[in-house]
């Protein structure tokens, strides 16, 4: 990890909505060049922690110490009622960036997330996806030190938002820039950040590069948010956490089991499979195995936690 | 012909050759609200963007005031502005009584309860996250409000529109603190009480036709603005 002093720095984060709070004594520092994720359940208060990190809102208690300037992206691409190419001088201008600089800045950013063909376009007629990425390069344009990024990739559909992702994960990566994404699943974890954080329960429950995090969570309960949905007791009184990936029908498998539920994917089942101790889910070719069928498995991998 | 019908053709006739200074009293109406909708505008832009960004509890009283300023009765507004314009009173040394400022002031302020309050109202409906969205890329004071304000532009063209013509179209606190006096003080709209107590139905009708016309002119630049937006 990049060692050079922290951009954004905080300490003591206590966060909500005005209710009772929703995050407690959240430690976070940005280095530059690093992206860092920031996952967790919803409600569990990763806008409102975004909100206060941009400056936005008040923290209840703690600090946030900047080093450098701060943009957000929040999550719903609220972009005015101009021409694509406006809104991103419009946030040129914001930023403090000199009127004949702006053209090319605002050219540039749209070219990093290949929306320069939208520039010419009223925002109001821009797809989901489309507005995804006029609100993405609005926000890497104004070249702040520390970028915040509220779920940039929600509500898209699948092929939408891997292509997004795809082109997100090169323009986010800076030497110089520290960036914060917030994102909605294990996948955009993996395809973007160098440190995840879990916000689980009021709190960072886990914190680490997202292998070591994804492979190993901390905790069960982690481990369970992290979709290790299969859980064994063993002989010892440890818990057992499994992934599906992790788990695979075979007949000559060491570990009985009956088929208790099945739910259809695109080109597999999902079979939760009762074993001794507790169940593990598997995905088989489809059809798979019918509900109540016998099967055998063989777990290769999984956390165990006391 | 009918009567009605034949003081319709005296008022298309009177206007038609300006009889009894018309145009000049239009000129006079306009300019009035002009002057009086720029201040309200100028006051009352900012002071609705406030009250419409956010929920203090004084926030939350100015709006109450704006709101209930709605319906402010003209009349009770001319009347304490006639008394304080008077020599003596606290605003006594403007010399304003039965003068061109004193109507100005009087229109701008029956209108700015309406530029506040229906701003407030535009702001209030801004797509949510959109002001803070800009707050996250460093849009702060007046380049904040301007953006917001632009974006609550149909909501804004009403406030501006609805002062206009309150104030072209406002007959009590007009007369109360501008006089009516014939050719000096007098409006469009209170021109037509001149008109009537002087016996000249036709006259009257030709203010109103006028004013109408006004009326209608404002209804067609607001809706023109209105739908140039729905793209």
């Amino acid at each position: 990890m990049d060692r050079r002093p922290a951009l954004l720095t905080a300490t003591g984060l206590t966060v909500g909505r005005g209710g009772p709070p929703l995050l407690r004594g959240v430690d976070l520092a940005l280095h530059p060049g690093e992206i860092v994720a920031v996952l967790g359940p919803n409600g569990v208060g990763k806008s409102t922690l975004l909100g206060v990190l941009a400056g936005l809102h008040e923290a209840e208690a703690g600090t946030v110490a900047r080093a450098g300037s701060v943009a957000a992206a929040l999550q719903a691409p609220a972009l005015a009622h101009r021409t694509v190419r406006a809104n991103v001088e419009a946030a040129l201008g914001w930023w403090g960036v000199p009127r004949r600089d702006r053209a090319e800045r605002a050219g540039a950013a749209l070219r990093a997330l290949r929306a320069e063909g939208l520039a010419d376009r009223p925002a109001d007629t821009l797809s989901g996806g489309e507005a995804r990425r006029v609100h993405l390069a609005r926000a890497l344009a104004v070249e702040a030190d520390v970028l915040l990024l509220d779920e940039p990739f929600a509500g898209l559909d699948a092929p939408t938002r891997a292509a997004l992702l795809h082109d997100a994960a090169s323009a986010l990566r800076h030497p110089d820039r520290a960036t914060l994404v917030v994102v909605h699943d294990r996948a955009e974890a993996w395809a973007l950040a160098d440190r995840l954080l879990v916000l689980l329960d009021g709190g960072v429950a886990a914190a680490g590069t997202p292998g070591a995090v994804l492979e190993s969570p901390p905790t069960e309960r982690v481990a369970a948010f992290l979709g290790f949905t299969g859980r064994v007791e063993e002989a010892d009184g440890r818990v057992l956490r499994i992934r599906p990936a992790q788990v695979a029908l075979d007949d000559g498998g060491p570990v009985a089991g009956t088929v208790r539920g099945r739910i259809p994917e695109e080109d597999a089942v999902l079979c939760e499979v009762a074993v001794a101790g507790g169940s593990v889910w598997v995905r088989a070719p489809y059809p798979g195995p019918a509900e109540g069928a016998a099967v055998r498995v063989r777990i290769d991998g999984g956390a165990r936690y006391p | 012909m009918s009567f009605l019908g034949e003081m319709l053709w005296q008022a298309l006739e009177r206007i038609a050759s300006d009889d009894g200074g018309l145009a000049a009293t239009t000129w006079r109406t306009l300019w009035l609200a002009l002057a009086s909708t720029s201040i309200a505008l100028a006051a009352g832009l900012p002071v609705g963007y406030a009250l419409g960004r956010g929920a203090s509890r004084i926030r939350r009283g100015g709006l109450i005031v704006a709101n209930a300023g709605l319906g402010l009765p003209p009349v009770v507004l001319g009347v304490y502005l006639a008394l304080l314009l008077l020599p003596g009173s606290p605003l006594g040394g403007l010399g304003w009584t039965n003068t061109l400022p004193a109507i100005v002031l009087a229109q701008t302020l029956l209108a700015l309860p309406i530029v506040v309050a229906l701003t407030a109202a535009a702001v209030l409906g801004l797509p949510a996250g959109l002001l803070d969205q800009a707050r996250a890329l460093g849009a702060r004071g007046w380049r904040l409000g301007a953006f917001g304000l632009r974006e609550a532009w149909v909501g804004v063209v009403a406030a501006a529109l609805a002062a206009f013509g309150s104030a072209v179209a406002e007959v009590g606190a007009v007369v109360i603190v501008g006089g009516n006096v014939r050719d000096q003080t007098n409006t469009l709209a209170s021109t037509v009480l001149l008109d009537l107590s002087a016996g000249d139905p036709a006259a009257a009708t030709a203010n109103v036709l006028v004013l109408l016309g006004v009326i209608a002119v404002l209804g067609a630049t607001f809706t023109a603005v209105q739908q140039r937006r729905r793209h």
